[in-house]
């Protein structure tokens, strides 16, 4: 029991950095990112071959670029992954010659054939059976047994989150924040209010990779196995979901439909006692999930914490001062 | 500061022009909406642009700001070519414009819009943002600059509300607000007055004329020829792609041309 709990917190923890990674790049910035998955895999991929080491030590697994590195660089190679691999996207893709909705479906599309790539090349990421015993971080060095270990990663991937959440909170809410929302809102009437749509695009995308990649280094340190099966691109869409359940543009409505979506109603099905054909109670995660999406379209379409709206206040300064025209020739031609 | 006086014969040749379009033709897949038309705009000159529906007003308008590329043809900004730069480029370097169907961001409070629209290319720099310097005195700065803005119109009250909740002449007021607030050196307009209440057409033009006064260039097209008639220093009328006369109000509503593309 305490093991279901400890590792559903850490599921918490990781589907709240995916929440907020696409909510960066979907609730504040607008763009319909249908491949998110394949961010958050490459990140994965990439902490475990430079965790596991080079693979020519007999290994019985093959994949490219292994290395060892200590902690805390794995995740922080995974995290440069996520990044990397979305500036070569965002500028292959966000382009203005293609229109949202074909940029949403090319993501699609592309999380599709690199999930195939990755499963039938197995001088890559070890193919369809991935990578396993991938070290987790100062398990060899603390010497804890298997539930204190979880407990302690519990306590390890939350304070990654409060430090994630902060930074977050802080540039979104900055003037950078809102410059991403003028963007969602409009792009047409946000650059000609000077704004560089094109290069706002590109780097709200890379920050979102990079999130994206920081939680999926963080899910195979904890789970020490990566394949094929852990990304399938129906997973952008339980992420999407939860953005929507929690409320677009909402950091802390992403934590709820985090908490919702994928850890609450997504793992309900596999408690009920196995019945129909082998694998349907598994299946019925997704009609769970969609009848949460759908559930919130009528209930709250702005999600359960919806963006709020910006109250403005006058400065100090501007309530002392006389209200008088400020501007001295005003309406002098009649 | 006071703007140049410009006599109206006089401001075509005394200096060079604020905009200068020259041959400009934009063409849509196979369908050429502008022919290749030549016009210019002086400093503190207001220029209205006529012409029957489909004649290429707003396509024209479009490849001077940049929101549609120019097939053929030059425009000139202050001297400088901006035919092939972006539309955020020419806005930062002193254009605004409005849009036919009046634009503000949905999502936003007027507020917001406003301060976005201060902030320019400044507030959306991540670098910027995250080094800092002088970030809180910029947004200070930038919403008295909103206030003022509101209050000079006496909408101070729409301030917290979404773009998405302003009534039709609230948007045309935000649409602008958010060119003017910059102080462009150079504003197009698309037909600003529709949806305008008529009282309100009054106070609307005072403060382009106002805005022309501090030496601003103004290009509107407009189909409401008493407006045209009380504002324009000057006149381009366009058909079918074509500018078919320029002139004075008065010197284009004698042209047999011009009223054969109206009465057609
Ligand atoms: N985005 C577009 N795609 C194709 N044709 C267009 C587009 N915009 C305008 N047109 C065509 O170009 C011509 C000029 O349109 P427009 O510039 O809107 O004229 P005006 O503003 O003078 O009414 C019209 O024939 C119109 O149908
Ligand atoms: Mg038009």
């Amino acid at each position: 029991m305490s093991a279901f709990v400890s590792i559903s917190l850490v599921y918490l923890a990781i589907y709240t950095l995916s929440a907020w990674s696409l909510n960066l790049q979907y609730g504040y910035a607008g763009i319909i990112n249908f491949g998110w998955i394949v961010f958050q895999s490459i990140g994965a991929y990439v902490a475990a071959t430079t965790a596991l080491g080079s693979p020519t030590s007999g290994g019985f697994q093959t994949y490219i670029f292994g290395a060892r590195l200590g902690f805390p660089l794995p995740l922080i190679m995974g995290t440069l992954a996520g990044a990397a691999l979305a500036l070569l996207l965002g500028l292959i893709i966000l382009t203005r010659r293609i229109r949202p909705d074909f940029q949403a479906i090319i993501m699609l599309v592309v999380a599709i054939i690199a999930a195939e790539v990755v499963s039938t090349n197995t001088a890559l990421f070890n193919g369809a059976n991935g990578l396993s015993n991938v070290p987790q971080p100062f398990n060899g060095v603390m010497h804890l047994s298997y539930n204190n270990y979880q407990w302690f990663f519990v306590a390890f991937s939350f304070a990654l989150c409060i430090i994630v959440y902060f930074g977050l909170e802080w540039i979104c809410r900055s003037s950078w924040g809102r410059a991403l929302r003028a963007m969602r809102e409009d792009d047409i009437l946000a650059s000609h209010v000077g704004i560089n749509v094109q290069a706002l695009r590109i780097v709200v995308f890379v920050i979102g990779g990079a999130i994206a990649g920081f939680s999926g280094a963080l899910l195979v340190e904890f789970l020490g196995t990566w394949s094929p099966d852990a990304w399938s691109f129906v997973e952008s869409f339980v992420v999407f979901v939860s953005v929507y359940v929690g409320g677009r543009a909402n950091n802390r409505g992403a934590i709820i439909g985090a908490f919702l979506v994928p850890v609450v109603f997504g793992t309900m099905p596999s408690f009920l006692p196995e019945f129909g054909y082998p694998g349907l109670s598994a299946n019925l995660e997704w009609l769970v999930i969609a009848a949460l999406w759908l559930t919130t379209f009528y209930l709250r379409p702005a999600g359960i914490l919806p963006e709020g709206r910006f109250i403005a206040r006058r400065t100090r300064a501007r309530e002392q001062a006389p209200v008088m025209p400020p501007i001295a020739k005003q309406g002098s031609v009649a | 500061m006071l703007a140049p006086s410009i006599d109206r014969p006089s401001s075509m040749t005394a200096q060079p022009a604020l905009l200068a379009v020259r041959d400009l033709t934009v063409d849509y897949g196979g369908v050429r909406a502008v022919g290749g038309i030549t016009l210019h705009v002086g400093r503190g000159e207001i220029v209205g642009l006529i012409g029957p529906n489909g004649a290429g007003k707003s396509s024209a308008l479009n490849a001077i700001s940049g929101d549609v590329p120019a097939s053929g043809g030059t425009v000139v900004l202050n001297g400088r070519d901006v035919t092939r730069l972006a539309a955020y480029r020419r806005s930062r370097l002193g254009l605004g414009r409005t849009f036919q169907t009046a634009k503000v961001f949905e999502g936003l409070t007027v507020y917001e819009g406003l301060v976005t629209a201060v902030r320019g290319a400044s507030g959306a720099s991540l670098w910027q943002t995250i080094i800092g310097r002088g970030r809180r005195l910029e947004e200070e700065q930038a919403g008295e600059r909103a206030w003022r803005m509101l209050d000079q119109a006496g909408l101070d009250h729409i301030a917290d509300l979404f773009g998405r909740e302003l009534s039709g002449g609230q948007r045309r007021f935000v649409d602008l607000t958010l060119a003017l607030i910059k102080e462009p050196q150079m504003l197009v307009l698309d037909e600003p007055m529709v949806g305008v209440a008529p009282s309100l057409v009054p106070r609307l033009l005072n403060q382009l004329r106002s805005v022309a006064a501090q030496g601003t260039g103004i290009l509107i097209v407009e189909h409401a020829l008493e407006v045209v008639a009380a504002l324009c220093d000057r006149v381009v009328v366009m058909a079918a792609g074509q500018v078919i006369a320029q002139g004075t109000y008065d010197e284009i509503a004698a042209d047999t041309e011009v009223r054969r593309a109206y009465l057609s």
